[in-house]
């Protein structure tokens, strides 16, 4: 498909293999090898980035199946998040350890998420936009309102994850528990894309009526898709709660689910990399953003409250910018950077 | 020693006391403001509050030896944003203490600064902050929101004529903020005898409160709490007027400010707001220093709150660098020496222990008159264990 010139396959099992040629698996390794050293090098600030960038890539590529994949639309993403925080933290205080917490954070909201997915059997596109909307604030009131449980107004303290004894009470020492996450993660939504699972969620999206005309249960791979994306949305919102030690309703409110949307938009719709650099771009951006308002404001100090202002304005332009010229979201800009490099320099 | 050693023992000295005098240390702090997000309406005259202090804090050199230098960022209410801001604030610049704002960033970052040691001051007065147990480095100079209400509850019942109990109803959002005093209102309510007769919920961003006001008109209340923010009092206010709800308002410290009576116009007049600072103009000797920095132009009362904020921090620096301990620790200690430190007259004296971070336990209660807020009095309730952190 994108692979190089000469490259062929005379078997589907080698054209959905995960590394079409022995090279990118030589890069992927190089790259984790530099990548699992960066936090002996960075600074807490730089690897507190690359730990949120590791939740957003939990929960992107998690609504990335659901909405890019299968095609039904979330905005209760954020919420789903929530249920997997609050229940890894209420069991984390319950004297649970650190990653059967987290699992059944991701169970509980897997249940909450196939409740909440009920609806899609009967609705579509943006009427189903509005009943996850809807689960959206149910959850957020149940978080407010079941006090003994999420705490309610106050919130819920959460120790920080820790295995055997060994704490990941530091940016630098939580970059590998929240890695480790991602990368299975990322490692679950390629494998499902190459299963039958995928395949059927792709027909469910381009045509409902066709996929089930070729035998695919919509109701059951609906359900599946629910209950697997928000398992792991779970998983992130209870690396989330141990990360940040303090829970509040507040943190997962719409505006999380929507950035979440935005990710997988601005990434790729229906591709695992996209949501990869989705979560990146939308986490790197507003640090950009402030890095440069923040060097301006030192150059013009009278105006510099006005400059740190406006970057919630160039962070939306930035945003729509993108979307008109990229509507394919920044996968698509890669494989042209990839396929301009490997045809260089005889591009035609 | 010849009179030469001694001549040149004096120049020493006096070097080194130049020299310290020249090079004044700095101290780094970190200021998380929202100027562009949901709460910058109010959260940017707050951020000036507190910029406008840290400059008129180095023009004064309030703490000797030290320049303050304030690192601001705006994170537009976004708890992720609040977070990398706060890293980078703790990793590359090294600040000692941080200004914070809203429920959003201090609820987020109140394990942070716990584990990191860095004092925090905020804008959000949740009494569950003022346990030092739970959050032991989270400070703020204001009554929290539950002691605010009790406040308002215990003033009006003072002045309660009639013989029957007074009849009180609770407005307020299904939202942290709203429901933090609630409990706390409540219980206080019954034990001096008002009578609770109705509660209803009013969003914060609601555009019509009719049928939640409809539903307390029966019950008559005589007197209406509202929890909000100004733009959610101003239409409570406006849908009562129409309705003819005959009720004393009192609102709470983020449900009304000089915005108010713009907003709700004539329905404002008689309303209570609950504040825990002067306004702008008052005779106290902080407001001719504010007034002259900002050339007579009135500011907002956030703007008060944000400046005796940063007042009260520096206080709390310039105690940590005489004792040579201007580290998180070191500022923390400072802070809970204070003993009815006095703002500058701009908030009621703060005191911080080790084991009770409420700041003091005044209310300031102030009329809409005229559309402009008018001190009516203020009230002050014993400082009971029992109520720290609720």
């Amino acid at each position: 498909m994108h692979g190089h010139c000469g490259l062929f396959f005379t078997s589907y099992r080698a054209e959905e293999a995960v590394f079409p040629s022995p090279v990118q698996r030589v890069w992927l390794y190089a790259f984790l090898a530099v990548y699992l050293c960066l936090p002996f090098f960075l600074n807490a600030y730089l690897v507190s980035i690359l730990d949120l960038i590791h939740i957003a890539i939990i929960a992107a590529v998690s609504l990335n199946l659901l909405t890019g994949c299968c095609g039904q639309i979330s905005l209760g993403h954020g919420a789903f998040l929530g249920v997997g925080a609050f229940a890894a933290g209420a069991l984390s205080a319950a004297g649970w350890p650190f990653p059967l917490d987290m699992l059944a954070g991701g169970a509980a909201a897997a249940l909450v998420g196939l409740f909440f997915g009920l609806p899609s059997l009967r609705l579509k596109g943006i009427y189903l936009a509005i009943a996850t909307l809807a689960a959206q604030i149910i959850l957020e009131y149940v978080f407010l309102h079941a006090g003994a449980l999420t705490g309610g107004s106050n919130g819920l303290l959460v120790e920080p994850a820790s295995l055997f004894g060994y704490a990941f009470d530091t940016d630098q020492k939580f970059f590998y528990p929240s890695l480790a996450v991602a990368a299975a993660s990322l490692l679950a939504v390629t494998n499902i894309m190459r299963s039958r699972a995928g395949r059927a969620f792709v027909a469910i999206r381009d045509y409902y009526l066709s996929a089930e005309i070729v035998g695919v249960n919509l109701f059951a791979y609906k359900l599946k898709a629910f209950a697997v994306s928000s398992f792991m949305a779970g998983m992130a919102g209870a690396l989330w709660a141990h990360y940040l030690m303090y829970i509040t309703p507040e943190q997962f409110n719409i505006g999380l689910s929507i950035s979440y949307l935005a990710m997988i938009i601005i990434g790729g719709l229906g591709s695992v990399l996209g949501s990869v650099f989705g979560a990146v771009f939308i986490t790197v951006l507003p640090e950009v953003l402030s890095a440069v308002a923040g060097a301006a404001g030192q150059l013009f100090p009278d105006v510099s409250s006005s400059l740190l202002a406006m970057k919630q304005g160039v962070f939306g332009l930035v945003l729509v910018l993108f979307l008109i010229f990229e509507p394919e979201g920044l996968v698509h800009r890669w494989r042209l950077v990839k396929a301009y490099w490997k045809l260089y320099p005889f591009a035609h | 020693m010849t009179a030469m050693k001694r001549l040149f023992l004096l120049a020493a000295c006096l070097l080194a006391f130049s020299a310290q005098g020249f090079a004044a240390q700095e101290i780094r702090i970190g200021v998380l403001s929202d100027l562009s997000g949901a709460t910058s309406d109010v959260g940017k005259p707050y951020a000036e509050g507190i910029m406008d202090c840290v400059k008129w804090l180095n023009e004064v050199a309030y703490v000797p030896g030290h320049s303050i230098t304030a690192l601001q960022v705006d994170y537009a209410y976004n708890a992720q944003q609040a977070i990398t801001a706060y890293k980078k604030f703790v990793s590359s610049d090294h600040i000692v203490a941080l200004q914070g704002w809203g429920t959003q960033d201090t609820e987020a970052l109140t394990g942070f600064v716990a584990k990191d040691r860095i004092p925090t001051l905020s804008a959000s007065y949740s009494a569950h902050l003022t346990d030092p147990k739970k959050s032991p480095y989270n400070f703020f100079i204001a009554a929290d929101y539950s002691t605010q209400l009790r406040g308002a509850l215990k003033f009006f019942k003072d002045s309660w004529k009639e013989s029957r109990p007074p009849k009180l109803a609770l407005v307020y959002p299904n939202h942290p903020y709203g429901l933090a005093p609630i409990p706390a209102g409540k219980d206080y309510a019954k034990e001096i005898g008002y009578d609770l007769v109705g509660e209803e919920n009013v969003d914060l961003k609601a555009l019509d409160a009719t049928p939640q006001l409809l539903a307390l008109k029966g019950k008559a209340p005589d007197f209406v709490w509202v929890g909000g923010t100004t733009a959610s009092t101003a239409v409570i206010l406006k849908d009562a007027k129409k309705l003819g709800l005959g009720a004393t308002f009192i609102t709470n410290i983020w449900g009304s400010d000089e915005s108010l009576p713009k907003l709700a116009g004539e329905a404002a007049e008689g309303a209570y707001s609950l504040q825990t600072s002067v306004v702008y103009g008052a005779d106290v000797p902080g407001m001719e220093i504010i007034k002259k920095i900002t050339n007579g132009e009135p500011q907002m009362i956030h703007y008060i709150r944000g400046f005796a904020s940063m007042l009260t921090m520096a206080e709390g620096l310039k105690l940590a660098a005489a004792a040579g301990k201007l580290d998180g620790p070191g500022i923390k200690a400072a802070l809970e020496t204070l003993r009815d430190f006095d703002p500058l007259g701009l908030t009621p004296p703060v005191s911080f222990f080790p084991d009770d971070h409420r700041p003091n336990m005044t209310a300031f209660l102030f009329k809409i008159e005229g559309g402009k807020l008018i001190k009516a009095g203020e009230s002050t309730l014993p400082r009971k264990p029992e109520w720290l952190g609720k």
